[in-house]
């Protein structure tokens, strides 16, 4: 069955996977798919190889929706938008703030820089939440989102708790509501009943960084609420049937390992995993057949009239023994995550020669997601 | 050796950045092993959830607590929780002053709201060991290497003493992060290494990676290109080959695959060296069907040892 198959009657598609397993080679390979059956679709991507971005027209950030040239895509329409995390992040807030102030006071907050740029999980639910906010506008038949390079699977599906507890800040009340009430912030607070825990903390931390932390979680009051209505409605969306989730692995058993994580914590939240893509698996050369020895090749060069100069017998016998090491290597990975992975249809992209960085080369690709082996 | 890997062996702290999968661990493991047999106490810290280089050495999982992998040679996984409370005791002395202030779970959600603070007392116990970890008056440790997380965290990683700083310049805190900053721009105890392979993505993220480095103004260690591969057949040969007929189909395919990774590395190394103001150690690929282990982190030792 074709990975495109599979896919039908989903808006949103997630491919997710390690750093540099090709996962914007795959979602752009589906985007592609997707719009030569008469869809409009948009590929959203993160930080994608440069000239890959470059031959989809893609030049800079700024989540700005571009149209990919028509003559380049037969049927339907192909956007690509390279998503702009920070400014992702921005906007949320000033859609969110009661007012233009306040709004202002969050974005000028160092605390709040660095949670919108480092905090693990921000990125994912950027993502998620971008995600939600354009195929909620109906503009796309289906969005393909290729997902920041997570390093833990749970800071994907769970970035919004995360990000929720963060901002809930009744814990904050907690240890500052007295001052809060009294109007009396600032270097009163350590006088405060929970007064102890907060003068023990300063001693390690230095008063500063809490005064700093605390006009952070202030500087969101009431803003809470509104975040976790938004928050439950992308948690809804990710739930629903309207989102498939394609693991995007190569065979190097460590992105394997981070596939296998991702799997199991989809399964988790009663998410199915619709599909697995394998890219840059290395082909055996030996499955051609002819001879893989020292004195067959030599043979076999005498017939073709090649003359075994320098030691061309042997370094083709040591080439083969390698690539087949690699290749069985692989071979065993894939099997390993086809057993693990059973029932889910798996699909196999083949290293090819070259990097793919034009639609040729995309196209390439869609070859091989033409037919699932296994798992069906 | 080159004069700036014996350099770098010789300083304090050896940090490894690089993407993910660039062999960052092996690389680590392997100059740990360097230094080790040069007589030096080395301590390899690793930062990820999942320990990689006592693996190597076919040993288990260090943990917390250091443990000796070889002679000279020791390992420690540097965890956010342990290393606070570490950490923290350090500073407030007292057992009961730490679970007041970080037992409180209204306290905890708090500091869960800080921003970097794990990475703060990650950081910070990685400077400890090389800085004040003392046995008997002297340096437990003649050179501490950190195997840093991914790269984009990994330079977060570095730049946290500076945006700490950046929030607040008074406290205990405060006060080490200016020891840790001091140290990690200082080229006589601290180097910054990358790690790379020859592929698009990694090669552009090493070229950003030392761009901003070196904004940052950290020292200099190599850029290592991981997963060589040399060339080894002609041109021409690989033409004869792949036309050899229907015998030399295998044979030719390999070849050509081969050169055809072999440009790869040609090609980016050429693009690194043009970007990326740093001696590049060249790592060969590594066939190993049976996962890595001691052997390949004897090869890559063999490489970094053969840098001129």
């Amino acid at each position: 069955m074709k990975l495109l198959e599979l896919l039908r009657g989903r808006a949103v598609v997630c491919c997710v996977g390690s750093g540099g397993v090709g996962k914007t080679t795959t979602a752009a390979a589906i985007g592609l798919q997707a719009a030569a059956e008469g869809k409009r679709v948009l590929v959203m991507t993160i930080d994608p190889a440069r000239r890959l971005a470059n031959s989809l027209g893609l030049k800079e950030l700024g989540n700005l929706e571009t149209r990919i040239d028509p003559k380049l895509v037969p049927k339907g329409e192909l956007w690509a938008m390279m998503l702009d995390l920070k400014r992702s992040w921005d906007d949320l807030v000033k859609g969110q703030a009661r007012s233009v102030e306040q709004a202002e006071r969050i974005l000028k907050n160092r605390i709040y820089e660095s949670l919108s740029t480092a905090m693990a999980g921000s990125l994912e639910y950027i993502a998620m939440e971008k995600v939600y906010e354009v195929h909620a506008s109906g503009r796309y038949d289906l969005v393909v989102l290729d997902t920041p390079p997570t390093t833990n699977a749970m800071d994907f599906l769970h970035a919004a708790d995360r990000i929720l507890d963060v901002l809930d800040n009744s814990a904050f009340k907690i240890l500052f509501g007295p001052m809060m009430k009294a109007g009396k912030f600032g270097l009163k607070l350590f006088a405060a009943p929970s007064g102890i825990v907060l003068r023990t903390l300063a001693r390690f931390t230095g008063a500063a960084f809490l005064r700093e932390l605390s006009d952070f979680l202030m500087a969101f009051e009431g803003l809470f609420d509104g975040f976790k209505e938004r928050a439950g409605k992308v948690r809804a969306l990710l739930k629903s049937k309207a989102v498939a989730f394609v693991l995007v692995t190569s065979p190097n058993p460590l992105t394997i390992q981070e596939a296998l994580f991702f799997h199991r914590a989809l399964k988790d939240d009663g998410i199915a995993t619709a599909a697995v893509v394998v890219n840059r698996v290395q082909r055996d050369p030996k499955r051609q057949g002819g001879p893989d020895n020292v004195a067959a090749l030599r043979e076999a060069l005498t017939l073709a009239q090649i003359k075994d100069q320098d030691g061309l017998a042997e370094r083709l016998c040591q080439t083969l023994t390698e690539q087949t090491t690699l290749a069985d290597v692989d071979r065993r990975e894939v099997a390993r995550l086809r057993r693990e992975l059973a029932g889910v249809p798996l699909f196999q992209v083949p290293r090819l020669r070259k990097d793919v960085h034009d639609l040729a080369g995309l196209w390439q690709i869609d070859s091989f997601l033409a037919s699932a082996t296994g798992g069906e | 050796m080159s004069a700036l890997i014996e350099s770098i062996l010789g300083r304090r702290l050896v940090v490894v950045t690089g993407k993910g999968g660039t062999g960052k661990s092996t690389l680590s493991a392997a100059l740990a092993l360097t230094a080790a047999r040069q007589g030096k106490r080395t301590l390899v810290c690793e930062v990820a959830a999942r320990e990689r280089v006592s693996e190597l050495f076919g040993k288990p999982p260090s943990g917390p607590k250091i443990h000796e992998l070889l002679p000279n040679l020791s390992s420690v996984q540097v965890r956010p929780r342990e290393a606070m409370r570490e950490y923290a005791l350090m500073t407030l002395k007292y057992e009961t002053l730490y679970k007041i202030a970080f037992e409180n779970p209204a306290a905890r959600y708090f500091l869960a709201a800080a921003p970097s603070l794990s990475e703060i007392v990650m950081l910070g116990k990685v400077w400890w060991h090389a800085a004040h970890d003392l046995d008997r008056g002297k340096p437990r440790w003649d050179v501490v290497i950190l195997d840093a997380p991914a790269t984009g965290h990994g330079l977060t990683f570095l730049t946290v003493p500076e945006v700490f700083l950046g929030l607040v310049d008074e406290g205990p805190l405060a006060r080490d992060m200016r020891g840790m900053q001091s140290m990690l721009a200082d080229p006589e105890r601290c180097a910054i290494c990358i790690a790379t392979l020859p592929e698009e993505m990694p090669a552009n993220e090493a070229i950003e990676l030392d761009q901003a480095l070196r904004k940052h103004g950290f020292p200099k260690g190599p850029l290592f290109l991981n997963a060589c591969f040399d060339s080894r057949f002609s041109p021409a040969e690989v033409a004869a080959v792949t036309r050899g007929g229907p015998l030399l189909l295998a044979a030719g395919e390999a070849a050509d695959n081969h050169e055809s990774r072999a440009q790869l590395t040609t090609h980016y190394e050429k693009v690194l060296r043009g970007a990326v103001p740093r001696e590049v150690v060249k790592v060969p690929f590594l066939f190993d069907r049976g996962g890595f282990g001691l052997a390949a982190v004897e090869k890559v030792a063999q490489a970094i040892f053969a840098a001129a």
